[in-house]
Parts: C-alpha cells; sequence; structure tokens
C-alpha cells in the first residue's frame, strides 16, 4: 500500500492543486466526459490506478487503505475529477459495501472483502431492487433458508447496475416470512460464479445495457456470508451513505447541462431569442439557487454538524431541474432531438442523450414521490 | 461590513431579531397590522420611533458616521422577522435611506420622531433610478415610494446624486394598497442640493436583497399557519394533512423557502465580503426572482389548503395573501427581472 501523505492537514487549495495534478497525471487513455457509464473492460485500468495510488477510497480510514478524506476534502476530490471528466469507475464497493462492512461487518469480512475491492479482484453489484420490490423495497420476495452450514437463495433481482461486469453482489434476502416486512431480511454477499446465479442484461431507452437482472436458483453460500445478523438486514442497508446524500444533490450535473444547452442554442441560431432567453435565465438561477443552498449543506458538513431528513430536497430539486434543462434543450434541438446519431457524433450536444440520461436521477437512490412522502413527515411533520 | 468579523453576523443578528420582538410579536398575532390597515397612512408612526430607539436604522450607517455599521446578512435576517409578521411600517425603507445619507442623517429620522423613505424608482415597471433631474435641478417623478403617505423626510436618488426633502417640498400622490397600505408616487421640481452619492446603485441592490428576506419572512409564516391547519383540518376523519396531493405541494413549497434562504444569505455574504458589480447586480435580480415567485406560490396554495377559509377576510392567511400580491413585485417583478438578466447573458456573465 502507498504512503499517503495527510491529506485533511492540506490546505483547501493545496488539495484541490493535488487533486488536479493526480487525476490529469494518471487518468489513462480511455473515454472523457461520457454521459453514459463505461463498462469495465473500458473502465479497469483507472480503477486499477486508483487502486495503484491508494486513491480507489476516499472515504475509508486509512487504517484499511482509504484515503480518511473529510466531506471537504471529498467533496474537492470530486469536483476536480469531474472537471477533467474522468470517468466513473465501477464504484459499488468502494462507495456502498466498504462503508457498510466497515460498519457493521465481522473482523473477518473486514479482512477478506476490503482488500479484495481495493485491489479490484472483487467487483461488485448491489442486489436490492425485485420485479415486486421498487420502492416499496421491504416487500422483498428473494429468500434464503438456512440449510447447515449454508444458506440456501432463490428468487431474483433486478436494476443492478453494471451488474454484468460484477463477480460478487450483495442482496436484501427475506429471511423470516412471519413478521413484519421491513424485520424478516438479511443482508447476504453472494459470489456471482456460484452454482445457480444467471444474469440477463437489460437494454435501456438508450439502447445501452447499464443494468441486469440475477437470478437465484438454489444458490448455496456459506452461513458466515452475512452482515448484521439474521433478519437485521434492512438496518444496516437504511445506514448507509453518510454525506454522500449530500453530494447526490450538488449542482453540478445541472452545471454541466446548462452549458450544454448554451452550446446547442448558440447551434441552432436560437442563443438571441428573447423566448428561449426567458427560460434560460430561469434555469440559470434555479442552478444557482441550488448551488447556495448545496453549500449551506457542505458548509454543514465542514462545521461537523448533523446533515437531517430535509438534505433530500437537494436530491428532489437538482434531479427535477436536471430533467427540466433536458426538456429545453430538445425543443431547442427541433427536429434534431429526434435523430438518433448526435450532432457532430457529439453525444454531449445530443439533446436527446442529455433528456434519458436525466430520466433516472427522478427514480434511483429514492424516487422523487417517496422523497416527497418522507419529507412531508419527517420534516414538515404533517401527519402519516 | 467587512467580514474580517466573520461568525459575528450570527449573533449580530441575534441580537438584532431579539430586538425586534419588541415591534413584531413573537406570538405571531397580527391584532395590531389588522388594526391599521386601510387607515391613513397605513402604518402607526408611533412604531416607527421604537423602531428608532432599537437603533434599526443605525444599522446600515458606518460606525464612522456614528451608525452601527452591520452587514447585509443582519439586514436580511432583521428583515425576515419583520416579513413574519407583516410588519406594515416602512422600517426596511428607512434603513435603506439612512445608509444613503450616512453622516448626514438627520438626529430626528434616527430615532423614528419623524419618517424618513427613499424613493428611487423612475418609473412604474422599470429598475431605472437616475432620473429626477432637469439641467441640474431636482425635477420629476418618483414610483414605488414605501411608507410615502405618513414619511416627513424623503431621500431622492438621480443621477446627479441625492437630496433629502421635507414632505412640504414634495407632491404625495397616493393609491390604496391591497394590503391596507398605500402605493405612492412623489412629484418634486426643487432648488435642493444634490450631493454627490456613490452608492445609489449598491444601495438598491442591497434593499433589493432586504425586501426578498421580507418575502421569505412571509412566505415562511406563511407556510407554517398552513401546515398548522393541515395538521388540524380534519375530512373523511382524518387529518387533511395526512392526503399525499397536499404534502407533496407542501414539499415543494418547503424547498423553494429553503432555496431562497439560502440564496439570500449567501447573496448577503458575498455583498458584504466585496463583489464585482455585475455579479452583484445579477445576483441581486436572481434572489428577488425566487424570493417574488416563492411568495406568490405560497400564499396561493395556502388559500387553496385553506379551502373556503381561505377566501375569507376573516383568517389571517388572507393578510399573507394580500401582503404578497401587494409587494411581490417591488424592486422588479420577475417579468422585469427576468429581462434584466436576460439582457446581462450579453455582457458575458455566467451564473
Amino acid at each position: 500500500m502507498k504512503d499517503l501523505p495527510d491529506f485533511n492537514a492540506m490546505s483547501d487549495d493545496a488539495f484541490r492543486a493535488l487533486a488536479r495534478d493526480f487525476v490529469e497525471t494518471h487518468y489513462p487513455d480511455i473515454p472523457r466526459y461520457t454521459l453514459g457509464r463505461l463498462h469495465w473492460d473500458q473502465v479497469k485500468p483507472w480503477y486499477m490506478v486508483l487502486s495503484a495510488q491508494g486513491w480507489l477510497c476516499p472515504t475509508w480510514p486509512r487504517a484499511h487503505g482509504g484515503m480518511e478524506l473529510t466531506a471537504a476534502k471529498h467533496l474537492i476530490l470530486i469536483e476536480e475529477f469531474e472537471r477533467y471528466g474522468a470517468a466513473r469507475v465501477n464504484d459499488i464497493g468502494p462507495v456502498m459495501l466498504g462503508p457498510l462492512l466497515l460498519k457493521f461487518g465481522t473482523g473477518a469480512q473486514k479482512a477478506r472483502f476490503l482488500p479484495r475491492i481495493l485491489s479490484g479482484e472483487h467487483i461488485w453489484a448491489q442486489g436490492y431492487s425485485e420485479p415486486g420490490a421498487g420502492s416499496d423495497l421491504a416487500a422483498v420476495r428473494c429468500e434464503a433458508v438456512r440449510d447447515g452450514a449454508e444458506w440456501v437463495i432463490n428468487g431474483q433481482k433486478t436494476w443492478c447496475t453494471l451488474g454484468m461486469d460484477a463477480n460478487w453482489i450483495f442482496i436484501l434476502a427475506r429471511t423470516d416470512k412471519t413478521v413484519k416486512k421491513q424485520a424478516g431480511i438479511s443482508f447476504l454477499l453472494v459470489p456471482m460464479d456460484a452454482p445457480g446465479v444467471t444474469t440477463r442484461n437489460i437494454e435501456n431507452l438508450e439502447r445501452e445495457t447499464e443494468f441486469c437482472e440475477v437470478f437465484f436458483d438454489d444458490v448455496r453460500i456459506p452461513a458466515d456470508h452475512i452482515v448484521g445478523g439474521v433478519n437485521e438486514g434492512w438496518a444496516a442497508a437504511k445506514a448507509l451513505l453518510g454525506h454522500e446524500r449530500v453530494f447526490i444533490g450538488a449542482p453540478r450535473l445541472s452545471a454541466a447541462a446548462m452549458s450544454r444547452l448554451g452550446h446547442i442554442a448558440r447551434r441552432a441560431g436560437v442563443w438571441h431569442d428573447p423566448v428561449f432567453r426567458d427560460r434560460y435565465v430561469a434555469l440559470q438561477c434555479d442552478v444557482a439557487d441550488l448551488s447556495d443552498l448545496f453549500e449551506a449543506y457542505v458548509d454543514r458538513l465542514r462545521d461537523g454538524r448533523t446533515i437531517g431528513a430535509d438534505v433530500a430536497m437537494l436530491k428532489v430539486f437538482q434531479s427535477e431541474l436536471y430533467q427540466r434543462i433536458s426538456e429545453l434543450m430538445m425543443e431547442v434541438a427541433g427536429e434534431e432531438a429526434g435523430a438518433v446519431m448526435p450532432p457532430e457524433g457529439d453525444r454531449r450536444l445530443h439533446a436527446a442523450a442529455t433528456y434519458l440520461s436525466a430520466r433516472p436521477t427522478t427514480i434511483f437512490g429514492g424516487s422523487t414521490e417517496i422523497m416527497r412522502n418522507m419529507l412531508a413527515k419527517a420534516v414538515l411533520d404533517l401527519p402519516g | 461590513m467587512q467580514d474580517e468579523a466573520g461568525e459575528d453576523w450570527v449573533e449580530n443578528a441575534r441580537m438584532i431579531v431579539d430586538s425586534a420582538g419588541a415591534i413584531v410579536p413573537a406570538d405571531g398575532s397580527l391584532a395590531r397590522v389588522r388594526a391599521v390597515r386601510f387607515k391613513g397612512p397605513g402604518y402607526d408612526r408611533g412604531i416607527m420611533a421604537e423602531a428608532g430607539a432599537l437603533g434599526l436604522f443605525q444599522m446600515r450607517v458606518g460606525t464612522g458616521a456614528g451608525g452601527l455599521g452591520l452587514g447585509l446578512r443582519e439586514t436580511c435576517e432583521l428583515a425576515r422577522v419583520l416579513g413574519r409578521g407583516l410588519l406594515p411600517e416602512p422600517v426596511l425603507p428607512a434603513i435603506m435611506a439612512a445608509a444613503l445619507l450616512q453622516e448626514n442623517l438627520p438626529g430626528s429620522a434616527l430615532t423614528g420622531e419623524q419618517v424618513l423613505t427613499w424613493a428611487w424608482q423612475d418609473a412604474p415597471g422599470r429598475l431605472d433610478w437616475t432620473g429626477g433631474v432637469k439641467d441640474g435641478r431636482l425635477c420629476g417623478r418618483k414610483h414605488a415610494v414605501q411608507g410615502a403617505a405618513g414619511a416627513d423626510l424623503f431621500v431622492v436618488v438621480t443621477g446627479a446624486g441625492i437630496a433629502l426633502l421635507p414632505r412640504d417640498a414634495v407632491t404625495v400622490e397616493v393609491a390604496d394598497s391591497l394590503d391596507g397600505g398605500k402605493l405612492c408616487s412623489i412629484a418634486f421640481d426643487n432648488a435642493a442640493d444634490l450631493r454627490p452619492c456613490a452608492t445609489a446603485q449598491s444601495v438598491i441592490e442591497d434593499a433589493t436583497l432586504a425586501h426578498s428576506a421580507y418575502l421569505l419572512g412571509v412566505s415562511e409564516r406563511a407556510l407554517e399557519i398552513t401546515l398548522d391547519y393541515l395538521r388540524i383540518r380534519r375530512q373523511f376523519d382524518r387529518p387533511i394533512g395526512s392526503f399525499q396531493a397536499l404534502q407533496h405541494r407542501a414539499t415543494e413549497m418547503k424547498v423553494g423557502l429553503e432555496l431562497s434562504r439560502a440564496a439570500i444569505f449567501a447573496t448577503a455574504r458575498r455583498f458584504d465580503t466585496g463583489i464585482d458589480a455585475q455579479s452583484r447586480a445579477q445576483a441581486a435580480a436572481r434572489v428577488k426572482l425566487r424570493a417574488a415567485q416563492l411568495a406568490m406560490h405560497v400564499s396561493r396554495e395556502a388559500i387553496q389548503m385553506h379551502g373556503a377559509i381561505g377566501i375569507t377576510d376573516e383568517a389571517d392567511i388572507g393578510l399573507f395573501v394580500r401582503k404578497a400580491m401587494a409587494e411581490a413585485n417591488l424592486f422588479g417583478s420577475p417579468r422585469m427581472l427576468r429581462a434584466r438578466l436576460a439582457a446581462m447573458l450579453d455582457e458575458g456573465l455566467a451564473a
């Protein structure tokens, strides 16, 4: 493992310069500024560079091979990587499973799985949703039954992002059907090469295969591949994400879309059209206001204050704003909006690409409707 | 106004807000606000004297000129509290007029014994302020002059400087305003001295932020009252606040409220710590745009969520609706502000 400097002792400016230099120096010869996700065979060189340099897991403790960045430093890292257009790696291991194991895993689980995430040996998929359990996630039916020293798993998971690239999957499985639905769920770790695991790719509206279904047919795993105790999986799954809940509402996605919108408008010859401008400036104000609200939450993180349920407002507004920007893009693009091929071969100039990539943002990570239900109760104190 | 005070502004703001309790009842009572509407100037001059005694009119007068030299964040925090109480008195206009006058602020205005306001807007529906002079002489009209119906002193802002006029030097034209106040314009033709004033544009932008914070307070309190009603009012054997259609609309109001709050205070911080002129103008327009839309949005939804009681004059929520309608467009309607921002696109400004 590399001997890393104490990043948190650096000034923000010094760390920003370091992060910028890092990505410029180390980013491999793979695509930048992609709207969609890259698959493992494309993004692996970047993952392995991050791994080798010790920059793969910004939030993990240093003792476990992480950078142990504060929220403020982590944000700077994200900003600099995005500024360069660095592709997002298969990060379910570093972002989701790692922190969960650090919090709920046994010593043996940490010792076995964390180094393999860091080395790129294990690429993880998330197995939460099912055909009958989307927003109502606690309704999962994929079942695990204890048989001697093993769990036997039967059922189906779906919407597994980049699941076809993974060799391990963590799932929420039903382990008790007799209790309240949240109380009968366990968190299991399953190797995808186990007999009985099959996958089927799902083509999305962009006709790309970013997610897949995973089927479990009498799949057997050792009894100790469970995190957080039998029937305690729900609490573990819900405890996740910490300051990531703030970052998911960051204005960068919308700000970048605004600059593409400006470009598309100039190209379409409507930049000076007052009808266009009326809507453009309103969106520009929305992005700026979102930035100010986002910064208020970042200040809270910086000061070590707690982040409450109200942070979901950021994601609700950000995702809908991103969609509204993409809707104006579609209008501006005119007939070209309907073409399969992007203008000048550049997907970033293609309104349709942004429009479609904006759709899932109000669905994943808690749909906007579920977020609003939660805000109404937890923040506005309205009755259930 | 410098930010070397760092986080001092939080403590300053807390003290200001505490003192504002003397003119805005903490229990949210609007009895006094009801009592003064549609009568006389539409406000109580005695409250201006109380505000003067609290030192509020010295907030934006520099310490070198004998004032408190407080920042715009403190001013906006005060404005928010005044908005929550629908304060009808022209406290904010007096603060801005005093900011223009600095060491020339008359003692009688500082104490609130005489009511001071300012007049800057050249024409309805426009944000220009450099008019009001002809051949070097103070001559013309100013519009949307807040509190003019009961004011004793007017700071008139022109492109050739500012002048302080007594009541008998201006003609005040008055129309009743929906909130029970007065919509006023003034005309003047006077040989008064015009004093150079380099801060007119920035004080107008400061005032735009402060007024936005006032609207934030109006919206914040209107939402609280509406949420209370949603919790209490029962139909179909359930509180109506349990209905998802209303819950989702309520969260939309909350999101708008927090965006406006964040935009106001982040912008006020930038104003306090220094910002270039173009960014300043753009930020003021953006902040005001959000606040105006918010006040109209929340007050409209408040009526609907109250049902029939919401359209009675008896229910307090109606006072918020009337205030939003009367004042959301001061310092620029959303249409004007978007037009201004659109014009600024050509000046090469980013968001």
